[in-house]
């Protein structure tokens, strides 16, 4: 989960170019001012880096970043020490 | 023309350089950019003159294509060149009008691979937003908050002279008091260098990248696919001077014609080119003995440069323009070309100099008797210079540039 969370901040901060200090695992994805097309970016983009099947049609601005780490860390096989994404 | 129209600022991306006054040097000095490309491996042609590596830049680039980052850094540099900042302005008052053959292809390319081999899952939201030719111009009124008119020019090669023009016709009509206008491509993509070599297109010197683009030179071959954009900030005269604006040049005049005669090969004698050119002056009131200099089309193509050295030729028997081509160096910049070479036709009169055409070494029969440029370009009064565009479908257009 650790490294699913801190891979998804590196991401938001990097891509989606979010101020990594309002990065937080409450933080919804709307308070982080992702818009419905960067929601839908950001699921198709953690599918291709860890090669899941994260379903994008469950992908809505209300989650929060601790949920979406969630649902990544629940499609890999080990979610504690899981693989690293592929960059 | 019913009313003056002033170009205020100019901004550049190209191979040469990201921004104006990098790739005026670098074209002045007759270096080609063209290189070996890696990402064309396997591809019938494996080199092309690249944009260098830019800085970030704006925000939200995950949603655009290259092409629309050359679009935006352009447009950026025009308008700090212009004075001009987005905000101190009447929004509704500013048009965008952008020039592109191909839109967002690179993108489309992309996301095609992924849809036929890792499924539709995978496909970024982005595609269409990022792909959509008019989205060039959508992109860049978003980012400047303008919001007059906006809209995409597409005549293949000369859309970004295209968008020039249009530009002016907006601002003579009064529907708008300031334009942002050019053009952009990044057409160096796996597809688009092979359609590009299937048509017989592309030059074939990949082993010697420096020596292949070579305009009007007897041992051309062919183009080379580059990659670009460029930006001009048009007002009306009055516009300018209420605002203390300096003029770096005027858009005096501009013809545009179609050949209705092939799909991609140029009229044989150039009638469209030559319509252009004779409706471009008369908007001027000029006749082809005030024409100091022309910024010619010059792609290095067999056919182009025969046509278009002919009709120059035979347009100005008596008082002979100096002629250069920027493609030599810059190589085949696309819809974008229009455009740059109209900054560049700028910079020449601001600079009293024309650039040299790179890898010229001496013409065949069809592209003799022109005054071409060579070697280490050169200084002369440029005060009124033609800037010629041609595309696929038979797109004619030339643009009239007069010192302020």
């Amino acid at each position: 989960m650790d490294r699913v969370y801190d891979h998804l901040v590196t991401l938001l901060a990097d891509k989606f170019e979010v101020d990594a200090e309002r990065i937080g695992p409450d933080a919804t994805l709307d308070d982080l001012d992702l818009d419905s097309l960067a929601v839908v970016e950001l699921y198709v983009t953690l599918q291709e880096e860890w090669q899941i099947p994260l379903d994008d049609s469950a992908a809505v601005a209300d989650l929060t970043v601790a949920d979406v780490a969630r649902s990544v860390s629940a499609l890999l096989d080990e979610p504690a020490s899981g693989r690293e994404a592929v960059q | 023309m019913s009313e003056e129209i002033a170009v205020t600022g100019v901004g550049l991306v190209t191979p040469a350089g990201v921004g104006a006054e990098q790739t005026w040097k670098a074209v002045c000095a007759g270096r080609p950019t063209a290189q070996a490309d890696p990402a064309l491996s396997g591809s019938p042609v494996t080199m092309s003159c690249r944009v260098p590596p830019m800085e970030r830049g704006p925000g939200r680039l995950w949603r655009f294509d290259h092409g629309t980052r050359f679009l935006l850094t352009a447009a950026r540099e025009a308008l700090g060149a212009a004075s001009l900042e987005p905000g101190d302005w009447d929004p509704a008052r500013v048009a965008v009008v952008v020039g592109t053959a191909a839109g967002g292809i690179g993108t489309l390319e992309t996301q095609h691979r992924k849809l036929l081999t890792t499924g539709h899952g995978v496909l970024s939201p982005m595609t269409l937003p990022a792909f959509l030719p008019n989205m060039t111009a959508g992109h860049l009124a978003l980012e400047l908050g303008a919001t007059g008119p906006s809209l995409q020019t597409s005549t293949a090669c000369a859309s970004g002279a295209t968008a020039l023009i249009i530009a002016c016709l907006l601002l003579q009509s009064g529907a708008c008091d300031i334009a942002v206008a050019g053009g952009t491509d990044a057409m160096v993509t796996p597809l688009c260098a092979a359609a590009f070599a299937k048509m017989g297109a592309l030059s074939l010197r990949s082993h010697d990248p420096g020596s292949a683009s070579r305009p009007f030179d007897k041992d051309r071959d062919g183009f080379v696919l580059g990659e670009g954009g460029g930006m001009l900030v048009l007002e009306r005269g009055r516009h300018a001077a209420a605002r203390a604006a300096r003029p770096l040049a005027l858009l005096a005049g501009h013809g545009t014609t179609s050949d209705a005669h092939h799909p991609t090969a140029p009229h044989p004698e150039g009638a469209g080119l030559r319509a252009a050119t004779l409706a471009a002056l008369e908007q001027t009131g000029a006749g082809p003995d005030d024409v100091d200099h022309i910024n010619a089309h010059g792609t290095s193509t067999p056919l182009n440069d025969s046509v278009e050295a002919t009709a120059i030729r035979e347009l100005y028997p008596r008082r002979p323009p100096s002629v250069t081509s920027a493609k030599g160096v810059l190589g085949h910049t696309m819809g974008a070309a229009g455009a740059i070479e109209a900054a560049l036709t700028v910079l020449s009169i601001v600079n009293g100099t024309v650039p040299p055409t790179a890898n010229f070494t001496a013409p065949d029969d069809s592209t003799a008797g022109i005054d071409i440029v060579t070697t280490a370009g050169r200084a002369q009064p440029v005060r009124l210079a033609l800037s010629h565009s041609l595309g696929f479908g038979g797109h004619n257009t030339v643009l009239a540039f007069t010192a302020a």
